[in-house]
């Protein structure tokens, strides 16, 4: 098979007609096409992955099929009718069902009660005795355990995930849609969903799951499709026969130039960029969310931080930059105790958020008052804010970031999530410093920019700086990162070399060390 | 009008072109307003063609009523942009009514008690200083409330201006009350020397410069200082405000403490200038048509003194309703009310969700 | 009587149409909107009780027509903030404004008028009861009914699918909505609701406490309602307590005057207020946390997401 060119031929379905059958389908905005005629069939029983990168036009494809988006060229059929898929309300009806990335539970409600919102129930009383008989029968007929008077709040991700699932199946679902739904789990916990679908598979169930990770559409699916552009580059085809690089190709359709593989290594004698010394913090909710952390960066070292998200990552993002107090123990940049965020920012700190839209963005500035805003101090000019200076050193800053950022005077409220994130990456990445927090800053990011962010994390390190780097890619973290401290329930489960290791040991530290392997 | 004027000229013609659009959605939204009023008025059996053009000719082609306007804008504006500075940070201060009262009964405290031993102008500075530091501490107090235990200022600077009113009612029913009066429950009046001048030959006095004034300082802080561009940073977003550096807590009290000097400053303006002595009701709901002002003005300075002015106008010509159309004077907040539907109705959703 | 007796069953008379004003805005808060209109909310409630209750002699009518004012000033609220996505804060403020012009405008002509008031029921055996049967069961029929309607609320918000709807309006609009639900629509629905539940406090207060209309009369018990509904962290049973001691604030000068205390009646008058910004500063902090995301947005003044 020619990877060039588009396949659109139907292959011979298992059981005569296909579950969905999407033919012509086009859909767009504006100027943009995020779906271009693309033609995509799942059969019966069986585990589909839909691949490509991000804004390939993966999720626009689903939400099509989920009624979200509503398509502007092509049809659709389902079961061999032909559907007309309005809303989500009619694709759960036809019985389609999606669990989106973000989870959609409320998290103040029980399991019950989130079960109930997708239920299709009747009259004004909510029976909870029923609801929950009926989850207790579902979960045990799927596999899926399920408590239904436990909090949302208080569950796993992972758990929280089982719940939608069940969600969806409760109400009726033939077709699963997952997006992403492994980005937030452990490899172990990946094991663990996949030996639920594989039974839902084995109860005449499909399931297509969105992904950008091959090696998890290998492990379970029977066909995959791969998108790029907006286009089907492979339909429906076996993934076994196929290499990586084939797949890869697909996906991406250029070569991304590999990182330099050799780096200098982190002479053993160079000073402490960060030390954290026996730090517990308590989380937002008043528990402890890091518990005695002893953990040190050094400078031009790049300390890669793993782990399942919520087990204390943020925390030590925030109480490594001065932004969360510790309750007990000391966090130093450099030779500055760090009392507070003025500290941190004196010593010469910088990061990139998590959240930035939350955390770090005022809606109604302009990217240059962004910049003016990280370093207000140097821009004083009497009782006001030089503001030709704050323009010339965004220039010089955008020249070396090379990271393609909106004009100055764009507000960031009509800015999209990428365009944020380089605002958030130029501001912090773009002149070398002694410690730098990076969490999750290739978020939202195309496949040339992620590399262009990595680059400059490398370049900060060769300019001397120690580089705290959170993510939950495991591939990027090992690629990156010259050592590696595992995070579990608050605590360093082990610190680890990417080269003397492999993802299962990783994954075996973030379920916390035990587990069966 | 944002802080950093570096807008090339190639951007000019759409921000003019915003701008008209702007004017002609308030002018849109004040016909609106009138059409729906003037079917009040019909329900309540007058002609509003009279009604407004009534309002319009004693309020606009009368002397008499052009002072009036001017007297009752002087509290308005200080208390408006009251409103303003608190807004710019995020906060809601309501309480204006309750600032108004506390900083004319300081500033009646400190008048009464030297007007006839210390020399006028010094009663007037110690009166004024009065006011803003009394106006300052009771928005002060719902501040505080809301930096230490996060009570809503909204909700706690409103429960404040009855505890206000009932401080001044307490005083002027037994302390304060003047003995040689005809027993209603007033103080004494102001003595001569201690009033505010009046301008020239009119019944306008100085207050209406301390108003400009204010408005024009304020202006500078807000569009031209650090100060300004760091509220509105704690406005927009107080994490990421936290995040840079600021602090939040400071800057978040430092608005709510300058928002209640200016309101404490409306109300001593308010009773030097206007009513000369404390008695009930004597704010008449400024502090709320204040907090409108603001609003109608999206807590621009300049712009908030311009709608306090339209307000006060509308207040004033209310007077007019009562002795030519015998509606209640305050038949007029209906009107006000309906010009802040309309606007707000009309409201862009200029902060639009930060796309995803 | 006893003192405590009679601020006990002035607490009750006096706190029912603050409960009323506090149940709705239970619901519209629970919701994710807050609505400090509830004020005008019940000062259209009690003139226009007043007045349809002076017109047909029965003051039933009246609080149906209550309600219906109280409901479309709430309407108006709605679309501002939900529609137009107006500050709720500004909005419920220029809804009592809105709400003191249109009774003024109006009332004029019922503050010297008389109605066929509700009156106070004894209800037969329990009324007897020593101690208890005043406090509780000698009062218009208004309250009786607000007894029934406090746990009803709870029942609606918390035993029902509509309540799911309700709690799960304010909470995360978006999974409802990705259910197929509107939750514009029943945001819509709650805040209108609410806005007719403080119609009818209003109009107990005109046509059943204190039968008569003037200009202004709530003095601030919507204002009392919204801060109420906080403390008794979004639960109708919690407002019922609330919604008695703000009663018990009011019914305290009186009795005292009545008895001839020379304590000072401003100081009294101020005793409500100051009770419930005290009651805020003790109870904020931890309630907070129970309070529906969608409200806490509001409240915390936190980013606009």
């Amino acid at each position: 098979m020619t990877l060039s060119t588009v396949a659109t031929e139907v292959r011979p379905t298992r059981s005569g007609t296909p579950l969905l059958a999407v033919e012509g389908l086009t859909c767009r905005f504006g100027q943009v096409v995020a779906n271009d005629s693309v033609t995509f069939l799942v059969q019966h029983a069986e585990i589909h992955a839909v691949l490509g990168e991000n804004g390939a036009g993966k999720s626009t494809l689903m939400k099509l099929v989920y009624g979200v988006y509503h398509p502007d060229e092509g049809q659709m059929h389902f079961e061999g009718e032909k559907v007309c898929i309005d809303s989500p309300a009619i694709a759960r009806r036809l019985g389609i069902g999606m669990v989106f990335q973000d989870l959609r539970l409320i998290p103040a409600f029980t399991v019950a009660e989130n079960i109930a919102l997708g239920l299709p129930l009747k009259g004004p009383r909510l029976d909870r005795g029923k609801v929950s008989r009926q989850i207790v029968e579902a979960a045990e007929r799927y596999g899926l355990a399920a408590e239904p008077d436990a909090l949302v709040r208080t569950l796993s991700i992972g758990e929280r995930q089982r719940v939608e699932i069940l969600k969806a199946l409760m109400a009726g679902a033939k077709l699963l849609i997952l997006d992403e739904p492994t980005s937030v789990l452990a490899p172990q916990e990946v094991d663990t969903l996949f030996v639920g679908l594989d039974k839902l598979r084995s109860q005449g169930l499909s399931v297509i799951i969105i992904t950008h990770k091959l090696h998890e559409a290998r492990a379970i699916c029977d066909r995959v499709t791969v998108l790029r552009g907006g286009r089907v580059i492979l339909s429906a085809v076996d993934p076994a026969p196929m290499s990586d690089g084939e797949l890869v190709d697909a996906m991406v359709g250029r070569s991304v130039p590999a990182l330099p593989a050799e780096r200098p290594a982190t002479p053993p004698d160079a000073a402490t960029a960060l030390e954290l010394k026996g730090v517990s913090v308590k989380g937002d909710r008043g528990q402890l969310a890091l518990t005695d952390v002893t953990l040190s960066v050094r400078k031009g070292e790049i300390l890669g931080i793993a782990g399942v998200s919520g087990n204390g990552q943020r925390e030590l993002y925030e109480v490594a930059l001065g932004l969360r107090p510790a309750v007990t123990g000391s966090v130093k940049i450099g030779s500055t105790e760090v009392s507070g965020p003025v500290a941190a920012i004196e010593a010469g700190a910088v990061g990139v958020p998590e959240d930035p839209v939350a955390d770090a963005v005022v809606p109604g500035l302009s990217v240059a008052e962004h910049m003016a805003l990280a370093n207000l101090k140097s821009f004083r000019k009497g009782l006001g804010i030089d503001w030709k200076s704050v323009r010339d050193s965004l220039g010089s800053l955008e020249e070396k970031a090379q990271l393609r950022m909106q004009g100055a005077e764009r507000t960031l409220a009509d800015l999209s999530g990428g365009n944020i994130q380089r605002v958030m990456l130029t501001r912090a990445l773009a002149t070398p410093g002694p410690f730098v927090a990076a969490a999750y800053p290739s978020r939202a990011l195309d496949v040339a920019t992620t590399r262009r962010t990595q680059e400059l994390l490398l370049e900060q390190r060769a300019a001397g700086a120690g580089v705290l780097f959170i993510s939950e890619d495991l591939d990027e973290l090992m690629e990156l990162s010259d050592r590696i401290a595992v995070l579990h329930s608050g605590s360093v489960a082990g610190v680890v070399v990417p080269k003397e290791t492999d993802r299962y040991e990783i994954g075996r530290l973030m379920l916390g060390g035990g587990g069966e392997h | 009008m944002g802080s950093i004027r570096v807008i090339s000229s190639a951007l000019r013609p759409p921000k003019l072109r915003s701008a008209g659009r702007e004017a002609g959605r308030l002018a849109l939204a004040f016909v609106g307003a009138l059409t729906v009023f003037g079917a009040f008025v019909i329900a309540k059996g007058a002609n509003p063609l009279t009604v407004y053009s009534d309002m319009v000719r004693s309020t606009f082609f009368n002397s008499n009523s052009v002072a009036g306007v001017l007297v009752k804008a002087c509290p308005l504006i200080l208390a408006a942009l009251a409103v303003a500075v608190p807004a710019r940070a995020g906060l809601v201060n309501v309480g204006g009514e309750g600032q108004i009262v506390i900083g004319a009964v300081a500033a009646g405290g400190v008048g009464l008690a030297l007007d006839t031993h210390v020399s006028g102008g010094m009663v007037i500075i110690l009166m004024l200083l009065a006011g803003a530091a009394a106006g300052a501490i009771w928005a002060g107090i719902a501040g505080v409330l809301r930096l230490t235990l996060r009570v809503n200022e909204a909700i706690s600077t409103l429960l404040l201006n009855y505890v206000a009113i009932d401080i001044l009612l307490y005083l002027i029913y037994q302390p304060w009350k003047d003995p040689h009066g005809s027993g209603q429950p007033v103080t004494r009046q102001l003595a001569v020397p201690a009033r505010l001048p009046l301008v020239g030959g009119t019944q306008v006095h100085v207050g209406i410069f301390i108003a400009i004034i204010a408005t024009l300082v304020i202006w500078f802080l807000m569009e031209r200082t650090s100060w300004g561009f760091r509220l509105r940073v704690v406005g927009g977003n107080s994490e990421a405000a936290r995040r840079a550096g600021l602090p939040v807590n400071k800057l978040l009290l430092s608005a709510m403490l300058v928002g209640g000097a200016l309101a404490g400053l409306g109300g001593m303006v308010h009773f030097a200038g206007a009513e000369l002595q404390l008695r009930a009701g004597m704010t008449a709901n400024l502090g709320y048509i204040a907090f409108l002002a603001s609003w109608l003005a999206r807590h621009k300075p300049i712009n908030v003194a311009i709608a306090a002015l339209l307000l006060a106008s509308i207040a004033v010509a209310g007077d007019s309703l009562q002795i030519n159309s015998g509606l209640p004077a305050a038949t007029v907040n209906v009107l006000m009310g309906l010009v802040l539907v309309a606007v707000m109705g009309g409201w862009e959703l200029r902060r639009k969700a930060v796309a995803a | 009587m006893s003192l405590v007796l009679d601020v006990a069953a002035g607490a009750v008379g006096g706190g029912t149409s603050i409960l009323y004003a506090a149940l709705g805005e239970t619901i519209s808060e629970r919701a994710g909107v807050i609505n400090l209109g509830t004020e005008g909310c019940m000062l259209v409630g009690a003139l226009t009780g007043y007045a349809v209750a002076a017109m047909t002699g029965n003051p039933w009518f009246g609080v149906v027509a209550g309600a219906g004012a109280g409901g479309a000033l709430a309407a108006l609220h709605a679309m501002l903030v939900i529609e137009r996505k107006a500050s709720q804060l500004a909005s419920g403020l220029v809804m009592l404004f809105v709400g003191l012009g249109i009774t003024s405008l109006f009332g004029g002509s019922f503050v010297s008028r008389t109605i066929n008031a509700f009156t106070p029921i004894a209800l037969p055996g329990l009324s007897k009861i020593p101690g208890l049967g005043k406090v509780l069961f000698d009062h218009d029929a208004l309250t009786y009914l607000s007894f029934l309607m406090a746990p009803a609320i709870w029942w609606l918000l918390f035993r029902s699918r509509w309540g799911l709807l309700i709690r799960g309006a304010g909470e995360r609009g978006e999974v409802l909505a990705a259910y197929g639900y509107s939750p514009k629509t029943i945001q819509y629905l709650a805040v209108v609701a609410g806005g007719a539940l403080a119609g009818v406090g209003g109009a107990q207060l005109s046509t059943a406490y204190t039968n008569s209309w003037f200009e202004g009369m709530t003095a601030g018990r919507g204002f009392i309602a919204v801060a109420l509904v906080i403390f008794a962290a979004w639960d109708p049973l919690k407002a019922i307590a609330g919604a008695y001691l703000f009663g018990a604030a009011l019914a305290l000068s009186p009795a005292l005057q009545a008895r001839g205390y020379a304590l000072n009646q401003f100081a009294l008058d101020a005793l409500p207020y100051v009770i419930t910004v005290l009651v805020l500063v003790v109870l904020s902090r931890k309630r907070l946390h129970a309070a529906p995301e969608g409200l806490i947005r509001t409240l915390a003044n936190a980013p606009v997401r």
